[in-house]
């Protein structure tokens, strides 16, 4: 793992220069407005090869797929679950779910099955640490965490056929 | 009736700088250059109205709040270091040159230090955006850059609280200087104590929902920051500043930028309007000569110094040029400090045309130099490698012309 020096660029934002293992440097400014620059320069050059401007939205998409939200290899459901203790699990919920439509609370998904659901994904938004009283509803992703036999069991009790993303510890 | 016809002027005035500031951003130059045209060219069909005249003051206002606030003592004081050595350099290059060429011109101490003040601040406003412009945001030199536009500034502001405070009084001597500065510097301590400690009870303050109340209340803080440093005897912008200061550290930071922003924008660009009103182009044509020599000749010693910095600071002689070519715009706060005192106009060469003129040229030349920088150092490099001189020979070794 290389080193991230972070420094200040007044007026402009902020500046984050990583030394790449090739020896060539990539820079990432981040704009008070929020737009992002992310520069290359090549070894001992002051001036970038490359410049490619970002707006907020962008950066945060290309953030999630440069660490690994997006990509989906085809892993059987099996081994996936055979991770480590802890696991977190993406899931649709389809209109035709047992989850749709349900408070938390009346599913009593934490006594049932021991998973603790962490955030709702609906749409823009996101709702961290839901209240009991909050609705599933149809197209949310919501974020599961429990240990495997936890998860399993979720999968299993609630009849889930398609967890959406691939899982992470 | 006064007042309808004013109203009327300026809706004429803003419709114009909304073609000429269309034009402008499509050939990439400076606002600040083109409103101040704009003024010039306005003064042939009406005067200065009392509107304007207003509008520009809260122009003042509002353009030193908004470097206040996006001025973070933070990082003022993580950097102070860095952001001390390069101003110090940037300072002594250039400072003193104004002040020779001031009283070359006969003018006499207030007015050569206002010239001294005006031919050394770098533009902050022009320079960070081209530098966001021209992609050069992660360039090497560029922290320079920015790190001397705040040391600039912080002085400027400063000085400008000192110059009206000088000026006020009445008289200049040791007594009234010490006096003055002790003045000046309580005002300062005073905000930045008051941001540095209050800072949890201010943001509880202004933690308000409403979206009209807290503009009232920012509106207020600005306002009466401005009136409290006039009522005693430094400069309103001065005020402002220091209120820019003091919300600078807030959570409500981004809130007060987004509410601010427009009010300052209008008002910052009838400022400049009325600048370019008050340049009195036809009579005294004869200062161009003058403000194009002053120009060239604190290009040069701007570019000099900047290569100089970027010598202490190991970086290349690339990035050290364009350093140096970075910091020849001259905007805002020259504009500022022209006006920031009423002066006899009868001199020979009256500090406000002289300044009109001087800015209108390190405006739009600066940024086009800014940008056209390349080309030159290159050639300025390359010739320099192949004429080796002997007292260039250690700083002409290039690690890569020995390999």
């Amino acid at each position: 793992m290389s080193e991230i020096k972070e420094s200040d660029l007044p007026s402009i934002g902020k500046k984050f220069t990583l030394e790449l293992d090739s020896n060539d440097k990539l820079v990432i400014v981040i704009h008070f407005s929020g737009e992002r620059e992310v520069f290359k320069f090549t070894k001992d050059s002051d001036e970038p090869i490359s410049v490619t401007r970002l707006t907020d939205e962008e950066a945060r998409q290309i953030g999630a797929i440069l660490a690994g939200a997006y990509f989906q290899p085809v892993i059987e459901e099996e081994q996936k679950l055979i991770m480590k203790n802890v696991t977190m699990e993406w899931i649709k919920v389809t209109p035709d779910s047992l989850l749709a439509n349900k408070k938390i609370e009346e599913l009593d998904i934490r006594k049932m099955t021991g998973v603790f659901i962490t955030t709702i994904i609906r749409g823009e938004t996101v709702l961290p640490n839901p209240p009991p009283h909050e609705f599933i509803k149809p197209q949310d992703t919501i974020i599961i965490i429990g240990n495997n036999e936890q998860i399993k069991n979720f999968i299993s009790t609630f009849d889930i056929k398609q967890p959406v993303e691939n899982d992470r510890q | 009736m006064i007042v309808n016809e004013s109203v009327l002027v300026l809706g004429i005035s803003l419709l114009a700088l909304f073609f000429a500031g269309f034009l402008a951003t499509k050939i990439n130059q400076s606002l600040t250059a083109i409103f101040i045209i704009v003024g010039m060219i306005l003064q042939n069909f009406f005067p200065v109205t009392i509107i304007t005249e207003f509008i520009a003051t809260l122009g003042i206002i509002f353009m030193l709040f908004m470097f206040g606030l996006e001025f973070s003592v933070g990082s003022l004081v993580s950097n102070q270091k860095k952001i001390f050595y390069t101003g110090i350099y940037d300072f002594i290059l250039n400072f003193p040159l104004g002040l020779l060429i001031g009283w070359l011109l006969g003018y006499d101490l207030i007015q050569s230090l206002l010239l001294a003040g005006i031919v050394y601040v770098t533009s902050s406003v022009i320079v960070a955006k081209s530098i966001i412009d021209l992609k050069r945001s992660a360039n090497p030199e560029t922290e320079y850059i920015l790190n001397i536009l705040i040391f600039e500034d912080m002085f400027i502001a400063t000085f400008l609280a000192f110059i009206v405070g000088i000026v006020n009084y009445g008289k200049i001597d040791a007594i009234s200087i010490f006096f003055v500065m002790l003045k000046t510097s309580a005002f300062f301590m005073f905000f930045i104590i008051l941001a540095r400690t209050s800072k949890k009870y201010i943001d509880k303050i202004i933690d308000i929902d409403h979206t009209e109340l807290f503009v009232i209340l920012i509106l207020s803080v600005i306002v009466l920051s401005a009136g409290a440093a006039a009522k005693i005897g430094l400069s309103e912008a001065i005020g402002a500043f220091l209120a820019g200061l003091l919300l600078s550290e807030t959570k409500q930071r981004h809130r007060i930028t987004e509410v601010i922003k427009p009010f300052q924008q209008f008002s910052t660009a009838i400022f400049f309007v009325a600048f370019g009103m008050s340049i009195d182009y036809k009579h005294f044509g004869n200062l161009i000569p003058m403000a194009i020599f002053i120009f060239i000749l604190s290009s040069f010693s701007k570019v000099f110094g900047g290569y100089l910095i970027g010598k202490k600071y190991a970086l290349s002689k690339k990035a050290g040029l364009r350093l140096g070519f970075s910091l020849i715009p001259r905007g805002e706060f020259s504009i500022i400090l022209a006006g920031a005192i009423a002066m006899n106009h009868n001199l020979p060469y009256p500090l406000q045309c002289l300044t009109g003129f001087y800015v209108l040229l390190s405006a739009i030349f600066g940024s086009i130099i800014m940008k056209e920088s390349d080309w030159f150092t290159k050639w300025f490099i390359e010739r320099r490698e192949k004429e080796i001189k002997p007292i260039d020979d250690s700083s002409t070794m290039d690690p890569h012309k020995s390999l």
